[in-house]
């Protein structure tokens, strides 16, 4: 099959069991998705699939065929990073980062779903992706000021 | 001349130990608290911060090299037995294994004390074997193809089944530690209580908890020449070292142990675990590397855990609120093995009484071994002793701030000695008035509808100075870039960034240009785990004292340059000046001109005062809603007040302090390991079923610190601050439901069910 991840296209054989996640990880060597469940729990693993976020680990390579998949490694445009991912610097919405990558792409496809979004919404639509260090305060921060930087008149 | 060793004491999570260290050099001014600094105290963003979000930071498990094999544990299905059959043959048979190791392959070492793929088994989920193949797939694949059989024994798995008449042997040496009851008493606890006008006596009882860090334990492991390299998801590089080159025979320079990113460790990754024995030893049967990541149900339950306890503590007050006597009687369940932490201690420590006894009793059980987790013993015992305060507040009808407030222990009573400085009055004052704490006590309580609203509070008091030894080197590039160089780790705390600022401050550097390395014990000066809240502490004095003296390498190099003398030069933001401005160089400009003649500095941590406590302190404040139709408990928001001294990067330290009190958080309300008692394995070794606080029960919280410098403490001022902020969130979330509820609250987690048994 073909599958299409950040934009560059893959000829891919997987078995059918594969996960997506597994692809990403073991096969293009794209680990910035990280394993830490492999069962749906924890949101760590999370990636855009035609824009819309799902866990990888719950993903079957074969069901991505024709679909668009962006991981933390393509949501970079050339040069400068993603406004969400500057604004998770920026409030220092991290820890060790180890959910880091998933937290981002979640925020992302919230944005994408909700553009202004109250702090309620936020709480709601980040609900799945777990951090232990316990960063939430400032990731809820962080996306409420991508949000409003987003809607900004002259953005 | 020849150098001058001393003595001197070092506390760790509660554990003194005596050093002997070496005299520094140098030994620094104290930055005190009106000292003028310009990057130390700034809020500087996260230094890792930009490979954290881009998916570039590169974890242990995201560690490829070429030809890598990966490894899967067989792990032992019941909680007590022995192997009688254990066959690898068919496994080792199936395409794309590589290897597979049992107890005759591995060396000899014991990991809390069970020998390292023992065939007695002695709880649930001990490693019995490993295999390694081309997949993790196959290696989890060829796991069924073991045969494994095993004779199930008759199981204890709580401390009361341990205990009990004709309990099975849990360790050979018997059901509990040999240092049980460990006791500890100052005064005469008996005519304290007799001298009392109230005296309550409780029993509390705390769950164990998982610190369930994202990225699990984990290694890969790679000889090369004889030689082995280890990159492993550790707290400590040097002592992870340390042991696997004990246990392989080796000298340390045949070791080399790799920590660039880890994903939490929170206590639990302080050693060298089962996986680093086993990926290291395939890895050496096979001639390739080998990556050895437990899965998340080992993470659960084989990586760790906060001990459960049972405390039966009895307090006696005068009417006044004088506390004249403390009892308490703690049961601590180890699991299989690990190390004493004390429940008991914050009961002689917190508050000023002169009448306190204590015992501890550890027991062995069937389960995992227990680990550090944030504060360990600590946040165990401050439930108990929280919820006893309130509880007697109470029955003298005394604010329960006022209680606390009337019982400030001015000394360090446990070892009668002075702190080095304590503020935690300034704590209870902020605290209280951000909080609004007399107004909120003054609101009358609903005591009929649906939904009941309570406050409650607790003080926060822990060891954090820190000590040597420690080392640090500070070197200068040709471009005027500079390198802070030590083998501590950052586990996700900030330590990169807090170093950099220190050196950035000592030169005068643009704290753009200063980059710092840690975790690599081939490349690195030693520094000791980063645990116990000690790096900042421990580091950072060695930091500065190699910036120093690479500050003066340098400005000697510029006055030659500038012709003039070293004395009359300062610098900031990189570049060098006279004092009255008429010359000055960059850095780049100065070494520039030295081209390849380095400049360097050497720094060392020194000792630590005599006789004085070093101790972080603070002041939690909760106030919760609870549905006693649901039993559900929502804490609405937290105040929390901290003296940690000298704070390097306020941006970092609040994000600190609010990770512990979430963690806190999700210990006084939702987590706890769930055994089954007939089977003796985890009922809950996931992520689904082991609940850890989300996004959505993550109420206000208004973290900050008081103002200060611990100029006692060492020449930086500050203490360490990774750990208080999670002690104490529970008691003070327990007193809020007690005081929403008008109930005695005696057991956490509060969860539902506990809620609306109240």
């Amino acid at each position: 099959m073909r599958l299409s991840v950040n934009g560059a296209s893959y000829d891919v054989t997987a078995p059918a069991h594969e996960t997506l996640l597994e692809t990403l990880r073991e096969r293009l060597q794209l680990t910035g998705t990280k394993l830490v469940c492999g069962r749906g729990e924890c949101g760590a693993c999370t990636v855009l699939s035609d824009g819309t976020s799902v866990y990888a680990c719950l993903t079957l390579t074969a069901a991505c065929d024709g679909r668009e998949i962006t991981t933390i490694e393509g949501i970079r445009t050339t040069g400068a990073l993603h406004p969400m991912q500057a604004a998770f610097i920026q409030h220092d919405a991290l820890q060790c980062g180890f959910c880091t990558p998933g937290q981002i792409l979640a925020a992302i496809a919230l944005l994408k779903e909700i553009p202004n979004p109250t702090e309620d919404d936020v709480r709601r639509g980040m609900s799945g992706n777990l951090c232990r260090c316990g960063a939430y305060p400032k990731i809820i921060r962080a996306v409420m000021a991508a949000a409003q930087a987003g809607s900004a008149p002259d953005a | 001349m020849p150098k001058r060793f001393v003595t001197t004491k070092v506390e760790i999570e509660g554990r003194e130990e005596t050093k002997i260290v070496e005299l520094p050099a140098r030994n620094p001014e104290p930055w005190g608290e009106d000292a003028e600094l310009h990057v130390v105290g700034q809020r500087i963003d996260r230094m890792d911060a930009l490979e954290k979000v881009t998916g570039e930071a590169r974890y242990t498990a995201d560690v490829h090299l070429p030809g890598m094999l990966f490894a899967a544990i067989l792990r032992a299905p019941v909680p007590r037995g022995r192997v009688t059959t254990l066959d690898l043959a068919a496994a080792l048979t199936l395409d794309g294994v590589r290897g597979g190791i049992t107890v005759a392959d591995v060396p000899d070492v014991k990991i809390d004390g069970v020998r390292l793929l023992d065939q007695t088994i002695y709880y649930a989920n001990q490693p019995i074997a490993a295999i390694c193949a081309d997949s993790l797939e196959t290696a989890q694949r060829a796991l069924e193809a073991i045969t494994l059989e095993v004779e199930r024994e008759p199981h204890a798995i709580t401390a009361e089944q341990a205990l009990a008449l004709n309990a099975p042997a849990v360790r050979k040496s018997g059901n509990t530690h040999k240092a049980s009851p460990r006791q500890s008493s100052r005064g005469d606890v008996d005519a304290g209580l007799a001298d009392a006008d109230v005296v309550i006596t409780r029993e509390y009882r705390t769950p164990t908890a998982l610190h369930t860090a994202l990225e699990p334990h984990g290694a890969v492991a790679e000889w090369t020449g004889g030689r082995l390299t280890i990159y492993e998801s550790t707290q400590g590089i040097f002592m992870t070292r340390r042991e696997v080159a004990n246990a392989f025979g080796l000298p340390l320079t045949d070791v080399r142990v790799i920590k660039n990113y880890m994903g939490g460790g929170f206590g639990a990754k302080n050693g060298a675990p089962h996986s680093t024995y086993i990926a290291a030893t395939l890895a050496r049967i096979t001639g390739r590397p080998v990556s050895c990541i437990l899965d998340r149900d080992g993470e659960q339950t084989d990586a760790g855990n906060r001990c459960a306890t049972i405390q039966r503590v009895t307090i006696g007050a005068k009417r006044d609120g004088t506390l004249t006597a403390i009892s308490v009687d703690v049961t601590i369940s180890l699991g299989i093995g690990g190390w004493l932490s004390s429940p008991a201690k914050i009961y002689h420590e917190l508050y000023r009484c002169p009448n306190v006894r204590s015992a501890e009793t550890f027991v062995y059980t069937n389960t995992g071994a227990m680990a550090s987790f944030r504060a360990p013993g600590h946040v165990e015992g401050s439930f108990g002793l929280e919820r006893a305060m309130d509880t007697l507040a109470h029955e003298l009808d005394l604010d329960p701030l006022e209680l606390r407030r009337r019982n400030y222990a001015e000394r360090d009573q446990d070892k009668d000695r002075d702190y080095s400085d304590k503020r935690l009055d300034d704590c209870y004052t902020f605290g209280a008035e951000r909080f609004g704490w007399t107004q909120a006590r003054a609101r009358t309580r609903n005591a009929d509808g649906r939904l009941r609203r309570g406050i409650g509070m607790s003080s926060i008091v822990w060891s954090a100075g820190g000590g040597p030894p420690a080392y640090a080197t500070v070197r200068i590039n040709r471009d005027g870039t500079i390198e802070v160089l030590s083998g501590a780790q950052d586990l996700g705390t900030g330590a990169r960034t807090v170093l950099a600022q220190i050196a950035a401050e000592v030169l005068g550097a643009k704290i753009d240009n200063v980059r710092t390395v840690l975790g690599d014990t081939e490349r690195l000066p030693f520094a000791s785990n980063s645990w116990g809240s000690i790096t900042t502490a421990s580091v950072g004095p060695a930091v500065r004292v190699a910036a120093e003296e690479a500050r003066e390498s340098l400005f000697d190099a510029a006055a030659q340059l500038l012709d003039t003398e070293p004395s009359d030069l300062e610098s900031r933001d990189s570049e060098i000046h006279s004092k009255s401005n008429d010359k000055c160089m960059l850095f780049s400009e100065v070494c520039g001109k030295l081209g390849d003649v380095m400049i360097s500095g050497h720094g060392s941590r020194g000792p630590n005062p005599e006789r004085t406590a070093i101790s972080a302190f603070g002041a939690q404040f909760a106030e919760v809603e609870v549905d006693v139709e649901t039993g559900r408990v929502r804490v609405i928001r937290i105040v929390s007040v901290h003296d940690s001294g000298r704070i390097i990067n306020p941006t970092l330290a609040e994000s600190q302090l609010e990770g512990g009190i979430i963690q806190g958080l999700g210990y006084a309300l939702f987590e706890e390991r769930v055994m089954d008692d007939r089977l003796g394995i985890s009922l809950n070794p996931t992520m689904h079923d082991y609940k850890i606080p989300t996004i959505g029960d993550v109420p206000r919280i208004d973290a900050f610190f008081v103002d200060g410098s611990d100029t006692v403490a060492n020449h930086v001022g500050a203490k360490g601050l990774a750990e208080p902020p999670i002690i104490g969130v529970a008691g003070a979330i327990a007193n809020a439901v007690a005081d929403a509820l008008g109930a005695d609250v005696r057991e956490i987690p509060l969860t539902p069910w506990r809620v609306r048994a109240l």
